[in-house]
């Protein structure tokens, strides 16, 4: 075997706070061989980030790191600072989480790209400038002089993210180091970065240390996979062997809970991992995944659990993984799948629109001076981010509303809920249209629909106690008595399964599943009929989100809830949701049943989405990284449409077909009732079907 | 950007002509007689009425202020009612000696404000930063007289180092212009440092933080490219608004400073004209430096434009 590229060798971080000292990472050792990918996976705060950290130095003095990082042979921690610069950005690249504010905003992206290049390799500006758009080119970024001339601020997500690939790759290194690259991405655009990174593991032989939460992106991209739990590897191998057959429970528990792409029944429940990560959790007391593991034995928590290696290299941390069986699933008394009658609809959405406008005020006027004299023109702006939309929302029922950022699903919820008023179009909650509502009686209106936000960290104010935040709905709306509100309070806890003692606590003392916790119970502080849930797991750990959704899904029964449940992914959305909405642009494109809007026939656009969704090799899309809206009155998607008929599609507005009494498609396309779309041609010429599949892991079919 | 500078511009002049209202309303609400006070205590009122006819004061407020504002606009700013002389030349006189104490002094805020802010947070939590907090603090927390007489104390009279009081003009030779400059400019210097030295710390202390700069390290960049050209060029930004907003500090400073060190600009001619209720000169010192926050912060704003180019370029890349 080769010598490996990077060989961690028991590395251990622990991080002094005080008195306290908290192990990050625990005797952790692997091996990169040079060509290689190797995904770490694990939840928030089991290590993994630290680990880039430590290879990547910037820990900072409060980390106490041990053991040896070897990286081409040499002990990196042991290099003085200058020799350790030399190789940072010159033979490691490194690629974070957030594109977002990865980017310096005062610099043009060519000079970021070009400035490792100018510091390492002692090019001149000029032609590390040339080389930075040969790089852009690379990414798959058309028009690169204008996007090396840009400002971060003008770039979409998914072109920042590339051209942070192209800095990280500018010098050519051996090893690219990835720490979420595509988490805070939409799912069509983390299927495009990942196809460009398996292209650039092909063509340049690049290593890849990738890290991630994410089981099912590892298995596109990476051949070695170390889960971690609680700052331990808890098991090694093979990606393939991993996935397919997980040995330790805690690598059987994440794979249970990531959602099923497949229209789920009201009795069923996702797999989920109870309880959270320990804080500091103690290695020598047993298995430290024990308090959590379904298959725990008293021997589990007799003393600290060794990794056993297999002959082919595979590493487990358990010392009954061959025993275990299944990762146990939920599943709750199956509901009658309930049966919504048009009619009397809860929320009931006629033609709605929300334009917004920036072509008011000064700034709008641009002075062009290219005609010879100057010409004073206003530029208009104008966003469409409703369009024309159509749906209703039954008592009891779950909407799911799916799209990419950008596509006004949050606009939408919050047109529902009034928090903005709409430009055109009306919304009718309980037969009463909001619009026409005196003021007096949005009150009332407040009270039966709640919102629960993405956001946990900011939509709790860090000042108020759980307990407080709770009962100020409860004091606002006069619901209870200020001697019943503690009581009422300890029950709310008690309907998002959180302890009575969680009232004392504060928003920076909860984990992000906690916190989303506390926001549902706000919202059902009220005792609502209607929930707008935007992309509430969206930030959350797969293993939590599990959790929460099931949540949703108890509390939907227990109390007859209505959601619209806004999120990017489909298949949690499928997971909770009677009927799907597909939105682009402003537009709702295919609308019906969970299981009418997974089986085909699909729009093209939730074919696109399906087929990013799924575990294989991604779908190849047209060139254009993020396409302009149709200039003219066609279809919206028109401009990415695998299927697009032709002038037809840019210019006339797409039918609304009915294909049953729930289904509706908007599309030009002929679309027979049960019969394929036209399939797509993907990399190896190969014709395939994409569209609903049930890609849970198990037994290879 | 376009839209952005007329913006500003049209802000700017909207501005200027409020304030010329305000200068002209409040001057002439002054409890005072102005042809009483131009002829003296022996004047009859015939004699006081024919003024007031001359001058135009007994015309209605708006023709008066209409007159007044297009003279203005033209140069001409009337004569002073103590000297008999013409504003205008005095006052241009004034004003470039004070603009020469205001410019060095915003200099050197900006430079050593700017410093200090960067070094303390560079070194946030040991003694450099600490360092700089008691000493910025002590600047603003005693007013510009207190500094000024001190310094005229140690090295005016104790170590007879610098002149205490004046100013020597350049054609008197650059050795005493400067020795006349450098305690007046320490003095506003002090009493302006901290907000500036603040505020580019905590900025600097975020950008420092930021995703962006932890991407730049991991590009293997010298520490001193990270600090000045990532992290400052972003801390910079709040920095621009806050030093605009000390120009204004700094003119009411001016006053103070120029009157003890006995430095012949505008702040100590307008003490002397509202001391002397000379109407003219109070109205032309008055809008003068009206127009001067105005420019400066005009100026600021283009800066700012400058350094973020979020102003700069709106339309994002399809």
């Amino acid at each position: 075997m080769n010598a490996p590229l990077l060989e961690l060798r028991n590395l251990t971080i622990r991080y002094r706070g005080g008195e306290r000292q908290v192990t990050a990472v625990h005797d952790v050792s692997f091996a990169l061989a040079p060509g290689g990918a190797l995904a770490i996976v694990g939840e928030s705060g089991s290590g993994k980030s630290s680990i880039a950290g430590a290879i990547l130095d910037f820990l900072g003095p409060a980390a106490e790191i041990t053991g040896s990082i070897l990286f081409e042979g040499e002990n990196l921690s042991a290099l003085t600072p200058v020799r350790r610069r030399g190789i940072l950005g010159r033979r490691i690249g490194a690629v974070f989480q957030d594109p977002f504010t990865s980017l310096n905003p005062a610099l043009r992206v060519g000079r970021q790209i070009a400035e490792p290049m100018v510091h390492h390799l002692g090019l001149p500006l000029a032609p590390a400038l040339r080389r930075a758009e040969i790089a852009l080119q690379e990414m798959g970024i058309e028009r690169v002089t204008e996007v090396a001339r840009a400002f971060p601020h003008q770039l979409s997500g998914g072109m920042k993210q590339r051209a942070l690939i192209a800095a990280a790759l500018a010098c050519q290194p051996p090893l690219l180091i990835l720490d979420e690259p595509t988490t805070a991405l939409d799912v069509t655009v983390e299927s495009q970065i990942l196809r460009l990174l398996s292209r650039l593991r092909r063509d340049k032989g690049t290593s890849l240390l990738f890290i991630s939460h994410n089981l099912g992106v590892v298995r596109r991209l990476c051949d070695d996979v170390a889960v971690m739990y609680a700052s331990q590897l808890v098991e090694f191998g093979d990606v393939r062997r991993v996935l397919e057959r997980p040995a330790h429970p805690y690598s059987k528990g994440l794979l249970a809970s990531r959602p099923p792409l497949a229209a789920a029944t009201r009795g069923s429940r996702l797999a989920a991992i109870a309880g959270q990560l320990p804080t500091s959790a103690d290695p020598d007391a047993g298995c430290v995944f024990a308090p959590r593991c379904p298959f725990h034995e008293p021997p589990c928590s007799a003393g600290s659990q060794f990794l056993t290696v297999a002959a082919d290299g595979h590493r487990v941390r358990c010392w009954k993984a061959d025993a275990s069986g299944h990762w146990p699933r939920q599943q709750v008394a199956a509901d009658l799948a309930p049966s919504f009658r048009r009619g009397d609809a809860l929320v009931n959405v006629t033609r709605l629109s929300k334009t917004f406008d920036s072509t008011r005020g000064l700034t709008s006027w641009q002075l062009s001076l290219s005609r010879g004299r100057p010409v004073l023109y206003r530029n208009e702006k104008r966003l469409a981010a409703v369009n024309d939309v159509t749906f209703s929302i039954s008592p009891g029922e779950v909407l799911g509303l799916v799209g990419e950022s950008g596509c006004g699903k949050s606009t939408l919820g919050r047109l529902l809920l009034q928090l903005l008023r709409q430009s055109n179009g009306s919304v009718e909650f309980d037969g009463a249209d909001l619009a026409h509502l005196p003021a007096g009686a949005l009150s009332p209106f407040r009270k039966q629909a709640q919102i629960v936000f993405q956001n946990v960290g900011s939509s709790l104010n860090p000042r108020l106690s759980v307990g407080e935040a709770l009962e100020r709905p409860l004091s606002l709306f006069k619901l209870a008595k200020p001697d019943a509100r503690a009581k009422r309070v300890d029950a709310l806890l008690d309907m998002v399964r959180l302890p009575a003692y969680y009232r004392k606590r504060f928003p920076h003392q909860l984990s992000g599943g906690e916190r989303q916790r506390v926001a549902i119970a706000r919202a059902l502080a009220t005792e609502p009929r209607f929930i707008v849930c935007d992309e509430p797991v969206s930030a959350l750990d797969v293993s939590v989100q599990a959790t929460i959704v099931n949540l949703l899904a108890d509390l939907r029964d227990a109390f007859g809830l209505s959601y619209l449940f806004i999120s990017h992914d489909l298949a949690v959305v499928a997971q909770l949701s009677d009927r799907i909405a597909v939105m682009y642009r402003g537009r709702i494109c295919e609308i019906g049943t969970a299981a009418e809007v997974l089986a085909p026939p699909h729009h093209p656009y939730t074919e696109m989405l399906l087929a990013s969704a799924t575990d294989d090799e991604p779908v190849s899309e047209p060139a254009a990284v993020t396409a302009p809206a149709s200039a003219g009155s066609g279809c919206v998607f028109a401009t990415r449409c695998q299927h697009k008929l032709g002038a037809v599609c840019d210019e006339m507005p797409p039918p609304l077909k009915t294909l049953t009494a729930s289904h509706a498609i908007a599309c030009h396309l002929e679309l027979a009732p049960g019969a394929w779309m036209p399939g797509f041609t993907d990399a190896d010429g190969e014709r395939r079907q994409s569209g609903a599949r049930d890609y849970q892991p198990g037994p290879a079919p | 950007m376009t839209g952005y500078v007329v913006q500003r511009l049209g802000a700017v002049l909207i501005i200027l002509v409020a304030m010329s209202i305000l200068v002209f309303l409040a001057t002439h609400a002054l409890p005072s007689n102005a042809a009483a006070l131009i002829l003296g205590q022996y004047s009859t009122p015939g004699m006081q009425a024919a003024l007031e006819h001359k001058l135009g004061f007994d015309q209605p407020l708006h023709l008066q202020y209409w007159h007044w504002a297009s003279q203005m606009l033209q140069g001409d700013m009337g004569l002073s009612f103590e000297m008999e002389r013409p504003v205008a030349p005095m006052l241009w006189d004034a004003l470039s000696r004070s603009a020469v104490l205001a410019l060095s002094s915003m200099a050197v805020v900006s430079t050593v404000g700017l410093a200090l802010g960067v070094i303390a947070a560079v070194w946030r939590g040991r003694w450099p930063d600490h360092a700089a907090s008691v000493f910025t603090y002590l600047g603003i927390s005693l007013p510009e007289f207190y500094w000024g007489l001190v310094f005229i104390l140690v090295f005016g009279s104790l170590l007879h180092l610098l002149p205490s009081s004046g100013f020597v003009s350049l054609s008197g030779g650059v050795g005493p212009f400067l020795a006349h400059l450098i305690m007046p400019v320490a003095t506003l210097t002090l009493t302006l440092l901290a907000h500036v030295a603040r505020l580019t710390r905590s900025s600097m202390v975020e950008a420092l933080e930021s995703m962006y700069v932890r991407v730049a390290r991991a590009r293997g960049l010298p520490e001193r490219r990270v600090i000045l050209r990532h992290a400052l060029r972003n801390a910079l930004i709040p920095s621009i608004t806050v030093l605009a907003q000390d120009f204004g500090f700094l003119i009411g400073g001016i006053v103070a400073v120029e009157t003890v060190f006995a430095y012949p600009g505008l702040g100590r001619m307008l003490v002397t004209a509202l001391e002397r209720q000379d109407l003219p000169v109070m109205q032309a010192a008055i809008l003068v430096l009206t127009a001067v926050y105005c420019v400066a912060n005009l100026t600021a704003d283009l800066l700012y434009a400058v350094a973020n180019p979020r102003i700069r370029y709106g339309g994002a890349i399809d």
